[in-house]
């Protein structure tokens, strides 16, 4: 490649970045904001184990325990395992179908500040009268009810949300669908993109009964309808079946985009095309279109007839075939590979085998004989930390160390990289597993108290040493990528040797991306590594 | 069948292990291979540094979605099977209407005899901390007899609550302008926790009550001695 020189992208003034439509600009504001959200969701988890450390309350009321939990929970959700994925999605979807940017720039930079607006709004709530303690569930008629806060504020938030989702989504669909350079075919186009673009037709789906949602539960607090409340003939019910008609699919929006994650990761370590490509794809639509028949397994005490629950226990395990086809496939991947242990490839490994527990957590909670007895105990919420809090946190983490080199153009120390990792996964396994079983001793969910019963508090202080163990962990892995940007030495342009499109170019990336359009060759793949070797002799 | 503390707890204790052997098993035929694979295959100079050429093997992809397919519809058979039993309360069951409010519980009795547990009443009134179940004022706890199985006809005053009995291991949400049904048998007498498992609220942690579970002939003499046990003292927090 000729060697012009140029300034990079990220080395822009003010001004350029608040006014950028370049997507490498805006994917790394997704990135910053999120994880900026995800300290402060972990700030108020690490006080929230603090108050369950011992029974009683030691530092905070009632009502402060139940706002710092709704804080989480929001948070962690909308912000960190759903908002990294404008990260990812907007940085690498571009360069991986060799265009020079989204198919609505402008568009795009409206989606982040939509988000950005949200996310002071949602600051805001921080401050007295506005604090919100319903839950991330907002279930009525108790959200309509004066202790939960100002529904109105959280609708809002909502709204803005939604519509930053649903506009980023639309682009990113279409970019995917249409800008794909010549020789990128939907067969050979990265895994990552094939989860990009699922997740993106959940949201695409799947925002609208939210959206709904929210504006009946403000309609009936505020312009006196009556969707939901029952002294005038609305059904609480109705509420959590749009409620969760799209927050079961939205799990998937998490999870999908770090699959793709995983799989990018797993076949550049090992050297080797993901094993059963083909079905990896099927598997990924399958959970896509299962993922919205499923929801009532939420609500399986929730007063629906049982026959509903029988039927929506058998779609709710039918949901573990695909995501098994997926495991077994990137276990295979390693089968007579050439497997590097780089720290992303830990983070990778430690993501499938943590998802692993949390998917088969999973499997019992849809069955309705075993969740009556754990429903809304903490059994539930060590299962959605092993796949959120864990397998999703692992393979984003992993995904900042592996994509380090080319969007900062310099490297991360391994050393630092493997210690923070190691001190995570002994945290949280010793937080989190604990938590699987005093939930199986009945311990409730959402409790800022609980009684003295002599295991539950022994499980209790484990696990808040666990949490604090985990933050520690999260302390070192972040402080090692922060520093590195000035530390780090300089990076290769391609330092995992890999064929996808993203790293045939400079690191950090030239301020358009891609001089003139590829046109991909025949024998290329962006996980041929045979043909990478053949470039590198003919040069 | 063998000596259980409460039915339909047994039930879910099955399922439980049935669930748990799965699920090993699963995890180990995953990690054991990979384990071998990631050590067999790891690179090394001069050894193994090229992955080798391997064709997909759609037999491979056939097994993986058969075998687990036949386990999920295994397993939400046996829970359908069982559930029928939970769910369904034997025809014999006494009757009792349990009512939530924020934040505590109204138990009615058959003869109309009502008991109420408020949230401040499981609390030592100083620190605000929880007591023993024993330690509780008789007064605020639901009495049941032994042995006999107890039909739960729910429902709730304003927001949404969970009826959760701790030893039975079952629970069904009380809904405003709805009634829903559990039933649970405590064979051991002794004194239990019940929890609210959805979440209502300040006291909502606060919001348990205590099941006395006592002999049949002495929760007789019990239920006839005078028509409510609590209520006038607490008026304020309703
Ligand atoms: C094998 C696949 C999975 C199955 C069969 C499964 C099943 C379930 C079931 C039945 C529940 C409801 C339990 C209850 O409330 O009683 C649940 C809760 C939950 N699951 Fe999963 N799950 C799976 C994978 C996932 C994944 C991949 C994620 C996220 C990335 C996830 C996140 C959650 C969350 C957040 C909740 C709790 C929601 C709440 O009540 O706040 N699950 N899961
Ligand atoms: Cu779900
Ligand atoms: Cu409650």
């Amino acid at each position: 490649m000729a060697a012009v020189s140029y300034r990079p992208y990220f080395s822009a003034g003010l001004k350029e970045w608040l006014f950028t439509t370049d997507h490498k600009k805006i994917g790394i504001m997704y990135g910053i904001t999120s994880l900026i959200f995800f300290l402060i969701a972990g700030l108020s988890a690490l006080a929230i184990r603090l108050e369950l450390y011992q029974p009683g309350l030691q530092y905070m009321s009632e009502d402060a325990y139940n706002q710092a939990l709704t804080v989480h929970g929001v948070l962690m959700q909308f912000w960190w395992a759903v908002a990294i994925w404008g990260s990812f999605g907007n940085y690498l979807l571009p360069l991986m179908i060799g265009a020079r940017d989204v198919a609505f720039p402008r568009l795009n930079a409206l989606s982040y500040w939509l988000f950005f607006a949200a996310s002071v709004l949602a600051l805001l709530t921080f401050l007295p009268g506005n604090h919100i303690r319903m839950m991330w569930t907002g279930y009525p008629p108790f959200s309509l009810n004066e202790n939960a806060g100002p529904v109105a504020f959280y609708a809002l938030i909502i709204h803005m949300l939604g519509a930053s989702s649903l506009a980023s989504a639309i682009n990113l669909v279409v970019t995917n669908l249409t800008m794909r350079a010549p020789g990128i075919t939907l067969r050979k186009m990265n895994l990552f993109l094939h989860a990009f673009l699922a997740m993106n037709v959940i949201q695409i789906l799947g925002v609208p009964a939210l959206a709904g949602a929210v504006t009946m539960l403000l309609m009936d607090k505020y312009f006196h309808t009556a969707f939901f409340d029952p002294t005038r003939g609305g059904d609480p019910l109705l509420y959590q079946n749009l409620f969760w008609f799209y927050s079961h699919p939205v799990v998937y929006v998490m999870i999908l985009p770090a699959f793709g994650l995983i799989s990018e990761m797993i076949a550049t370590f090992s050297r080797r095309e993901i094993f059963g490509r083909t079905s990896m794809i099927f598997a990924i639509w399958g959970i896509a279109i299962l993922g919205f028949m499923v929801w009532i397994h939420h609500m399986f005490t929730s007063g629906v007839p049982d026959w509903i629950r029988i039927l929506f226990s058998y779609t709710t395990v039918l949901i573990g075939v695909p995501t098994g086809i997926k495991i077994f496939n990137w276990v295979f991947t390693l089968y007579k590979g050439s497997v590097r242990f780089t720290t992303p490839m830990l983070y990778t490994l430690s993501a499938i085998f943590m998802f692993l527990i949390g998917g088969l957590t999973g499997i019992p909670l849809g069955l309705p004989a075993f969740d009556i007895a754990v429903h809304d105990s903490h059994f539930v919420v060590a299962h959605f930390h092993y796949v959120l809090g864990m397998a999703l946190t692992l393979a984003v983490f992993g995904g900042f160390h592996y994509w380090y080199p080319k969007i900062t153009g310099r490297m991360y120390s391994e050393l630092w990289g493997k210690i923070g990792l190691v001190i995570i996964m002994i945290g949280s396994n010793l937080f989190y597993f604990l938590q699987f079983i005093v939930g199986l001793e009945g311990m409730p969910r959402r409790y800022a108290d609980y009684p003295p019963i002599p295991e539950w508090v022994r499980l209790h202080e484990l696990q808040t040493i666990g949490a604090f163990i985990l933050a520690f962990g999260v302390f070192i892995a972040l402080a090692n990528l922060i520093l590195s940007t000035k530390l780090g030495p300089k990076a290769e342009d391609n330092p995992w040797q890999s064929p996808s499109l993203e790293w045939l170019i400079p690191s950090p990336p030239p301020p358009h991306n891609f001089d003139k359009i590829p046109h991909m060759p025949e024998d290329w793949d962006p996980y041929n590594y045979e043909w990478l070797e053949k470039q590198h002799k003919k040069a | 069948m063998k000596e259980v503390l409460a039915y339909p707890a047994n039930y879910w204790q099955t399922m439980y292990e049935i669930w748990l052997f799965v699920a090993v098993v699963i995890y180990l035929v995953v990690f054991i291979p990979a384990a071998i694979f990631l050590w067999k295959y790891r690179y090394r100079k001069g050894v193994n540094e090229k992955a080798q050429h391997v064709h997909e093997s759609k037999a491979l992809e056939v097994l993986w979605t058969i075998i687990p397919t036949i386990v999920v519809i295994y397993l939400a058979t046996h829970s359908f099977a069982f559930y029928r039993v939970q769910r369904n309360a034997p025809e014999k069951a006494m009757e009792i209407k349990v009512t939530a409010f924020m934040w505590g519980w109204e138990f009615e009795y058959p003869n109309g005899k009502k008991v109420f547990s408020f949230f401040n009443s499981v609390v030592n009134p100083e620190t605000n901390t929880y007591l023993k179940p024993e330690e509780v004022n008789d007064m605020f706890k639901a009495y049941l007899p032994a042995e006999t199985p107890v039909k739960v006809l729910l429902t709730s005053r304003d927001v949404i609550h969970s009826f959760y009995v701790h030893p039975a291991k079952v629970m069904e949400d009380a809904v405003p302008g709805r009634i829903t049904h559990m039933w649970f048998q405590i064979n051991k007498p002794g004194e239990y926790w019940v929890f609210c498992r959805e979440y209502c609220g300040t006291q909502h942690s606060k919001m348990a009550a205590v099941l006395k579970v006592v002999p049949k002939e002495e929760f007789e003499k019990w239920l006839n001695q005078g028509m409510q046990t609590s209520e006038v003292l607490n008026k304020g927090n309703l």
